[in-house]
């Protein structure tokens, strides 16, 4: 057998091209689908039947069916509603959709690891419930989620290369194109692989700096923190006790 | 300060607090004492509406908890009257993301809307009180039950409530840590803090109540002075829980 890698760095300018399309796909899709998932969860765990109903059966047909059926879903189906999408908008629509259903149950499993007690002792002070979220439960779920929430992103960035089967011009396809017309599969995809390596070992590179940061016990007070604390300004009246 | 009629609470079948009524005078020290299960935390916790009452009736400052007029109390008007009633649990619940000072300014800063500058002040000058002026910028899980507790004393000081619950605050210290939570509860029920305690502590009761109340199965059973309660018992069943508890 006969490798040309010269081939592959003759089309490496254009894998890189597609390369931005691919970040575009997965970027937009994983921040829009984190939004929805962070109120899915919220009404997944509701006491009140019909927000938690809707949210548990949307999770469970999302996730229950293929992405690669919700691609073609979204891009055929749509002319149906009178609506006709180009193939980067379907994409967009069906994996934030799909990120939507996965990062709602490891949200969901995040926001529920927060003891009740801290939200008692929230609710206790006079909080409300966005306030019990917002200050008490969305800090801590943070660092909980941080590993399965990346886990999920990284296979989320790979799966957009079934955007590929929609003619959405991302990697996976751009490379397709270019072996099927030079017959250098092998020297393709190898380079293609080692390109979708260097996303996801960005991803994994981003898991391992968010999990330091948000390790706050082992560091103590920042100095943004203790300056608004005015920790280092001596105390100026003291109440006799 | 407090007023309770005939409140009930029943968790399906279980009858948890069963008709109770009583009332805390403004500045009175009261400790709930009984077995565990006998209701005691329940009743705390209907008090500022942790727990919804089944049926009775909850004022505090005379304003009727968890109601506004005939109707059931929104939200907002909920979160007022818990930031009138400090509260400190068996278990401290302090927030484990923020430091000492942190836990202690965040009702402040969250719910009355003071700027942190201000608040901190506030916070720093509570920590000292409590003797905690070396922790302020300490995580919770750095510090000993003993320390935890006296935060979590300061974090409800600092809501400046009108009463203050404790439910069993002390329970879950170790035997050499009480003192140190107890010195603190004793300083603030001298300063004039109407203060509603349930605990194992008679010691601490003996010293420190106005009165004392005995629940047992959701019922107070027996009222009295703490000379009256630990001194001359009246009913059986609370000789029998002192003769378990002093020993």
């Amino acid at each position: 057998m006969h490798l040309d890698f010269g081939v592959a760095w003759k089309y490496l300018p254009i894998l890189l091209q597609a390369s931005l399309m691919t970040i575009a796909l997965f970027a937009l899709s994983q921040v829009l689908g984190t939004i929805a998932a962070f109120f899915l969860a919220l009404a997944r765990m509701s006491p009140r039947g019909w927000l938690r109903r809707p949210a548990m059966a949307y999770i469970w047909v999302v996730r229950g069916t293929p992405l690669l059926l919700h691609l073609f879903f979204v891009y055929y189906a749509a002319p149906a509603f009178g609506l006709t999408l180009d193939a980067f908008p379907a994409a967009i629509i069906a994996m934030s959709a799909s990120a939507a259903a996965y990062n709602a149950e490891i949200i969901r499993a995040g926001l529920q690891a927060v003891h009740r007690g801290q939200l008692e002792a929230a609710y206790a002070v006079g909080m409300r419930y966005d306030q019990v979220i917002r200050r008490i439960v969305v800090p801590q779920a943070l660092r909980i989620v941080i590993p399965p929430y990346m886990g999920n992103a990284i296979s989320h960035c790979k799966n957009s290369s079934l955007a590929s089967v929609i003619t959405v011009p991302e990697l996976m396809l751009t490379a397709q194109m270019i072996y099927s017309s030079t017959y250098r599969a092998i020297e393709i995809l190898t380079v293609t692989g080692g390109i979708y390596l260097v996303l996801t070992s960005c991803l994994s590179a981003l898991q391992m700096y968010l999990e330091r940061a948000t390790a706050y016990e082992q560091r103590g007070l920042g100095g943004a923190r203790r300056r608004r604390l005015r920790l280092d300004t001596p105390l100026p009246s003291m109440p006799a006790s | 300060m407090i007023e309770v009629e005939e409140l009930t609470k029943h968790f399906g079948a279980v009858r948890a607090l069963d008709g109770v009524s009583l009332s805390v005078g403004a500045g009175e020290v009261v400790c709930l004492i009984g077995p565990s299960g006998s209701g005691k935390s329940t009743l705390l916790r209907c008090i500022n509406f942790l727990e919804e009452p089944t049926s009775g009736v909850v004022r505090v400052g005379g304003r009727r908890v968890g109601w506004e007029g005939e109707r059931r109390a929104g939200a907002r008007e909920l979160a007022r009257a818990r930031a009138e009633i400090g509260m400190v649990f068996q278990h401290f619940y302090l927030w484990p993301h923020m430091v000492a000072l942190e836990n202690v300014i965040e009702g402040l800063v969250t719910v009355k809307r003071i700027p942190v500058r201000e608040a901190a002040a506030k916070g720093r000058a509570l920590l000292t009180k409590v003797g905690l002026a070396d922790k302020m910028e300490v995580y919770p899980e750095h510090l000993s039950g003993g320390q935890r507790q006296r935060v979590a004393i300061a974090r409800a000081l600092a809501m400046e409530p009108r009463v203050m619950l404790f439910d069993e605050p002390t329970s879950s210290l170790d035997p050499e840590l009480v003192g140190e939570v107890l010195r603190v509860m004793e300083q603030v029920a001298r300063e004039g803090m109407t203060m509603l305690v349930a605990t194992h502590e008679m010691g601490f009761a003996r010293k420190v109540a106005d009165r004392v109340m005995f629940l047992d199965q959701g019922k107070i059973v027996e009222t009295g002075t703490p000379d009256e309660i630990f001194g001359r018992p009246r009913h059986e069943r609370l000789r029998r829980f002192l003769d378990t508890v002093l020993v």
